[in-house]
């Protein structure tokens, strides 16, 4: 014990030459042994696998196991059920189904495009705002409206089926005119002019109660997708002194969506009935605003032309001159500056 | 030292899940390790042989609850190990030098005469195996466990000392005396 140790060399040397000697060993455990513990391995191997392969299966087969197969199978059930009852409905309508609808859009616009009507092309983006609001119903005179229109026309009804009373919740008092504008007859426009336009104004004004008679031109379903605007009249109605701020409202939100849509008669005749011409919308925005923004040159000649201010910024500080050159429109840029725009 | 690529552990966690097949494997990758451990050890073949059953028994038994936080070779060499003071308690021998280096003689014959070698090869194996084997039994019991469990386990110093329940510094000490001796006895035989 008080020999002197050995370094690592020596060490790596004794340990070398035990592994040389220990290959030349012919040594073997005995064949009964390695048979008799291949054997229980095997046996316990065999226990192991009878004893976890019902639970192995349970966890990686939640469905295999008893105890989830009954909400499994139910839940399946309702969950199939509810879709059915939910789509069922749309295939049952008397429209045609959605299919086929959407690819329409695009052939729409092109048609619009090369309307030769001034009117018409104004109307049309009209048609398409109406398109897109959940309230409108299927109007009754279909055989006016142009094939691509009929096209679009399933998809609103069937989603009006559906949606009447999401609809109504969406409605607030200012955007409520101009959609009930378009559900009581927005396809009439498509082929008329100004007097049909002022037709349909008038038509709206009754539907959103400052006349207490709903309109009788509207088709049952538009009866039942109108409700959400009848269940309006009476509290506007009611409330006599909030109505009139309430009509001036719709009539500057009416100005204000007919300028941005470039609807050049039904401009004219809206401003020569509401005095606010600079009345805004919930982002500070005049009529002048929209029209220039939308590149209505005409609607903002109009506004010009009416009085309406040229300097008029909107919320962010934006006034319309700045508009019309950040948005490269340099014909209503001029008409903004010739009415004094900064 | 892998014939499937697979780690021990992996091999065992198999096995834990009822692949005998990867137990076949872990014992036929480690077999002669624990072998050699163990007959070098208690210097007796038929007692190494028992011993060997006994421990894979155990490693079988066992895989169930096994839990890879050491190396398996540290856990395989620490059953060896037990079973082994266990078998020397039972037998009621004397885990001393003298004790089984009076068993040992009788070893070297019994493996330098395994009749599955040749005449020649059994004369060198005898030569040679005798050496080193003779040089072994003549180790401390502790040097010589220690010895076998580092070249055979390729343990370290802190598992051999886990294992044998000693300090880091005295199983460091037994190693190191352990070469020297071996060093010096096979000078001697040479």
């Amino acid at each position: 014990m008080n020999e002197i140790p050995p370094n690592q060399d020596q060490a790596d040397e004794v340990d070398n030459r035990y592994r040389r000697e220990s290959a030349l060993d012919p040594s073997r455990p005995s064949e009964s042994v390695r048979r008799a513990v291949l054997e229980h391995a095997t046996q316990l191997a065999a226990e192991r696998s009878a004893k976890n392969g019902p639970a192995q299966i349970g966890a990686a087969r939640p469905a295999a196991n008893p105890r989830w197969w009954r909400p499994t199978a139910f839940g399946t059930l309702a969950a199939a059920a509810l879709a059915g009852l939910l789509i069922i409905p749309r295939f049952l309508a008397p429209d045609a189904p959605l299919v086929g609808a959407l690819p329409t859009v695009p052939v729409r616009t092109n048609a619009a495009a090369t309307a030769a009507s001034q009117a018409e092309i104004r109307e049309q983006p009209q048609d398409a705002m109406a398109d897109v609001r959940p309230s409108s119903p299927p109007p009754p005179e279909e055989s006016a409206l142009q094939p691509d229109e009929r096209a679009l026309k399933p998809r609103v009804s069937s989603r009006n089926e559906g949606t009447v009373a999401d609809s109504a919740a969406e409605i607030d008092a200012k955007n409520a005119p101009a959609k009930v504008q378009s559900m009581t007859n927005p396809r009439s426009t498509a082929a008329g002019g100004g007097s049909e336009t002022d037709a349909r104004r008038a038509q709206t004004r009754g539907a959103t109660g400052i006349s207490a008679s709903p309109p009788q031109s509207t088709a049952p379903t538009a009866q039942s997708a109108g409700s959400p605007r009848q269940s309006v009249a009476p509290a506007a109605s009611s409330a006599a002194p909030t109505a009139p701020p309430a009509r001036l409202a719709d009539s500057a939100a009416e100005v204000r969506r007919a300028a941005e849509i470039g609807a050049v008669p039904e401009l004219q005749t809206l401003l020569g009935q509401q005095g606010d011409i600079d009345a805004r919308d919930e982002s500070g925005r005049t009529a002048l605003m929209l029209a220039t923004l939308s590149g209505q040159s005409r609607a903002v000649d109009m506004l010009l032309a009416h009085g309406a201010d040229p300097n008029a910024a909107d919320a962010q500080g934006v006034t319309p001159l700045q508009a019309a050159i950040a948005g490269d429109r340099p014909a209503i840029a001029a008409a903004l500056r010739r009415a004094g725009a900064r | 030292m892998t014939v499937t690529g697979e780690s021990d552990e992996t091999l065992m966690g198999r096995y834990g899940r009822g692949d005998a097949a990867a137990f076949e494997l872990l014992y036929r990758r480690h077999e002669m390790r624990i072998w050699r451990y163990l007959v070098r050890n208690v210097g007796n073949r038929a007692t190494a042989d028992e011993l060997m059953q006994e421990v894979w028994f155990a490693v079988a038994r066992d895989a169930a609850r096994y839990e890879p936080t050491a190396r398996f070779t540290s856990w395989l060499f620490t059953i060896a190990h037990n079973r082994m003071i266990d078998s020397i308690r039972t037998s009621r021998r004397q885990l001393s030098l003298e004790t089984l280096g009076y068993e040992s003689e009788s070893v070297v014959r019994q493996l330098t005469a395994d009749p599955c070698s040749g005449p020649l090869a059994a004369a060198v194996a005898r030569d040679q195996a005798g050496a080193l084997l003779h040089a072994l039994e003549q180790l401390p019991v502790e040097q010589r466990e220690a010895f076998l469990l580092q070249v055979e386990g390729d343990l370290s110093v802190e598992e051999i000392a886990a294992i044998t329940d000693s300090s880091f510094e005295t199983t460091k000490s037994r190693l190191r005396y352990a070469r020297t001796k071996l060093r010096e006895l096979l000078k001697e035989h040479a």
